[in-house]
């Protein structure tokens, strides 16, 4: 009897603790959601209140009214999926020939890619920032989009080197017999089989983008302002536009929350990417 | 090396022939991928050092010019660069500990829920997701701002009174380092349940019948098998961390004064507000060769386990 009741307690305790971790991870997302909802005024009630009208002001004001995050929505689109694009052509092929192909000088190819990852992005900013400007490409569509490959292309490649290990070796060996030439094999044998993973990568490298702050606000301008430097508008010196901002990050963030939504028991694997193979071996 | 292709090699198919045929193949697949990195982080790297070696300062372009290591020998005498390097550390090393530790423990708890896992999985991967530069913005104004933050409603609540917690210099940095390890712990908890799932349940059964507490469990048995996911864990928290930007530039900008400028933040704002570029790349330059040195550092340490 007391042994039911102390396992009833344990369940309760764990519950509760579960529950306060929920709370801890999801809440300031779904206050934002909330607080996207209010009135300025609501917005600045003490106690905070739950209870409220709700508006959609707010929305209308960033979607068509004078602080419209539209245009930043779209620069942000059109980065990440150029970027998304040339990073998927680039890494493929090169990920088969890391995973699957034997040439001189692997081991050191593969490492140099993966310390190419290693580099934090402030460290280079200065040069990316001198050479744009010196061929006029700041606050381009090009000129973000090549500087967005610096830390897509590692990435990619040892995401997809990492499914292309997963494959079996016969499928290739056979069609290599039949003399399909190397090319055919890839195209037609091997890419079939990593489609799941090409798609994992895709929404990764496109996510990764999408979220990018600090060569956007460096190189970007006002022809070319991603919407991660847009947030910026609704605060000044002199005011926070709380509402504003609560509902502009919520656009913004949507395609990032429903792809971690779809892609979710992809994730782990897509953050751990690299680390993994870091040491040489599988 | 000839690169020839008679037919009559072609239907024989030596060996010899299939490996060059192989190389040649791999080479084409990889050289594009490879010019693209040699051009954007290389080449790059090279011009910052170059840089660092140079008086550019955009506010004085009549100085500009050959310094050589003037940059360098100038960090020794900058208590703000000191400053910089400590702050890197403290965060850097808080917010690796505090993920793992928490991570761990959470993990080691949502494991003996049966049911419900997958609403906490989802829940934490929204922290994930998001930019760091929102859930810096969120932060600084929904959940740390004074009087109307969620942070500062509990404290008044609970009778602690009313903080600024991204202004007070000594508070501000403990908020930030509170902020990553918020977006960041999920990983470490995804990380580690997962690995955790899958332990052989029998070494626990035989180690249950030995009498071995729970503790002893856990030391013992727990521990040493998962340790390479926590090594792995370490080492990528790291490289996050000492990249770590954006969500700092969005709660506090570095401030207040410097009390939460980090290396990254230091020598973005010498770069860009200051607008001097030269020290700049030479911080820059440093703190490339701090990142490198720790990963080249972890990486040997795994693999010699």
């Amino acid at each position: 009897m007391t042994h039911a009741v102390g396992a009833r307690v344990r369940a309760l305790v764990l519950w509760l603790v579960a529950g306060l971790l929920l709370a801890v991870w999801a809440f300031p997302v779904l206050w934002g959601l909330l607080t996207s909802f209010k009135t300025e005024r609501d917005v600045l009630a003490y106690p905070p209140t739950v209870l409220f009208e709700p508006t959609l002001d707010n929305y209308r004001e960033v979607i068509f009214g004078g602080s419209s995050i539209l245009p930043n929505l779209w620069s942000s689109f059109v980065v990440s999926t150029a970027a998304t694009l040339l990073t998927m052509l680039f890494a493929v092929p090169a990920a088969y020939a890391l995973a699957r192909l034997r040439y001189p000088a692997k081991r050191g190819s593969g490492f140099y890619v993966l310390a190419t990852q290693m580099l934090p992005p402030v460290g280079l900013i200065i040069p990316y920032y001198l050479v744009l400007q010196g061929i006029g490409w700041l606050d381009t569509y090009s000129g973000l989009t090549a500087i967005y490959l610096t830390f897509s292309l590692p990435f990619a490649i040892w995401l997809m080197v990492s499914y292309f290990e997963d494959i079996p070796m016969e499928m290739e060996e056979a069609a290599l017999l039949d003399r399909a030439g190397r090319l055919r094999t890839l195209w037609y044998v091997i890419l079939p089989q990593v489609r799941g993973g090409i798609a994992v990568t895709t929404i990764f490298v496109f996510l990764n983008a999408w979220n990018e702050f600090l060569f956007a606000v460096v190189l970007g301008g006002n022809n070319v302002r991603p919407v991660t430097v847009a947030m910026f508008n609704f605060i000044s010196v002199e005011q926070t536009q709380w509402a504003r901002l609560a509902a502009g990050a919520m656009l913004a963030m949507a395609p990032v929350i429903l792809i971690g939504l779809v892609a979710q028991r992809h994730i782990v694997k897509g953050l751990t990417v690299g680390a993994v193979k870091g040491g040489g071996r599988r | 090396m000839q690169l020839k292709r008679e037919p009559a090699a072609r239907s024989a198919r030596p060996i010899r022939t299939l490996a060059s045929q192989e190389r040649r193949f791999a080479l084409a697949l990889l050289v594009p991928a490879l010019l693209v990195l040699l051009l954007t982080t290389t080449t790059p790297l090279v011009y910052l050092v170059w840089n660092s070696l140079h008086r550019l300062d955009l506010g004085m372009p009549w100085l500009s010019g050959f310094a050589g290591l003037e940059n360098y020998t100038r960090m020794g005498s900058d208590p703000r660069f000191w400053n910089s390097l400590w702050l890197t550390v403290v965060y850097t090393g808080s917010t690796v500990v505090l993920q793992v530790l928490i991570g761990l423990s959470l993990a080691l708890l949502v494991l003996q829920i049966p049911r419900g896992q997958g609403v906490l999985r989802v829940a934490a991967i929204l922290p994930i997701v998001l930019a760091p530069v929102v859930v810096g913005l969120f932060w600084r104004t929904l959940v740390l701002a004074p009087d109307f933050g969620l942070v500062d409603v509990a404290s008044r609540a609970l009778g602690m009174g009313s903080h600024n917690w991204l202004g007070d210099p000594q508070l501000a940095l403990i908020s930030v380092i509170a902020i990553h390890t918020w977006q960041w712990t999920p990983f470490a908890f995804l990380v580690l349940l997962a690995t955790l799932a899958t332990l052989p349940p029998d070494v626990y059964e035989a180690a249950r019948l030995d009498r071995a507490g729970a503790w002893q469990r856990f030391f013992h048995i727990t521990l040493p098998l998962i340790r390479p996911a926590i090594v792995m864990v370490v080492i990528l928290r790291m490289m996050t961390a000492l990249s770590a930007f954006a969500a700092i530039f969005a709660a506090t900008g570095g401030g207040p004064g410097s009390a939460t400028e980090i290396l990254n933040l230091y020598a973005y704002r010498t770069s860009f507000t200051e607008l001097n570029l030269g020290y700049g790349a030479s911080l820059a330059v440093v703190l490339m060769a701090i990142t490198l040195a720790i990963s080249f550092l972890m990486f040997r340490l795994r693999r010699a386990r």
